[in-house]
């Protein structure tokens, strides 16, 4: 328990730096869901099980979900003019 | 142990500045936001953490065991929600700034153009009557 809780705060961080890395917003939002779910683990071993639910939902599965749709809208709509 | 959760605070908060300052894509720049927002639950959590101590739900613990910092996680828990709200919020804008401008990138919008001239590109959908093709 002693190892556990310093690995999963250095495992926090690299997962931070990868998701600002990661400069194409389609691969980011790969990054981001793992970022979430390590967030959530990270939450639960600090003894906060309902801000890892939480984060688990919001983090992991909604926040996703959104960046997808946006990129989707962007996709699909081009620009009014040509640029 | 007792310095590595600032320390990791410290340095999510810096990579997501570092990322939001050298972004050249909107919906990259929102995700570098949320980096920023996680140090802020990391650093709350990372306050309110006592080694050895419970969970603070006493269902199945007599009352007065040690445990965490329940106001910590509750300041936690809203940040996660408003967090979600505000990434949101940003993405909504991003596409509207995209519909408008034509790109993503902010060093093409009009803002950041040098003097803020209207031309210069036509990237923007509602100066004026255009051409028409």
């Amino acid at each position: 328990m002693t190892v556990i809780l310093p690995l999963l705060f250095l495992l926090a961080a690299g997962s931070g730096t990868a998701v600002v890395l990661i400069r194409d917003p389609a691969r980011q939002i790969f990054a981001i869901a793992v970022n979430g779910l390590v967030l959530a683990i990270l939450f639960d071993a600090l003894q906060a099980p309902d801000v890892a639910l939480s984060e688990l939902a919001v983090g992991s599965a909604a926040v996703p979900l959104l960046f997808l749709v946006a990129l989707m809208a962007v996709r699909n709509q081009p620009p009014e003019e040509k640029s | 142990m007792s310095m590595l959760p600032y320390a990791v605070a410290a340095w999510l908060f810096g990579i997501g500045l570092y990322g939001i300052a050298t972004s050249r894509n909107f919906i990259h720049l929102v995700g570098c936001l949320g980096i920023c927002q996680s140090a802020t639950y990391v650093l709350l959590l990372g306050l309110g953490y006592r080694w050895g101590s419970i969970a603070p739900i006493f269902y199945d613990h007599p009352p007065g065991t040690p445990a965490v910092d329940p106001v910590m996680q509750a300041l936690v828990l809203t940040d996660i929600v408003v967090g979600a709200t505000l990434t949101a919020l940003l993405l909504v804008l991003t596409i509207q700034a995209y519909k408008r401008g034509g790109s993503l990138d902010p060093e093409i919008l009009r803002p950041m153009r040098p003097g803020g001239q209207p031309d210069r590109g036509a990237s923007r959908a509602d100066d004026g009557e255009r051409t028409a093709p």
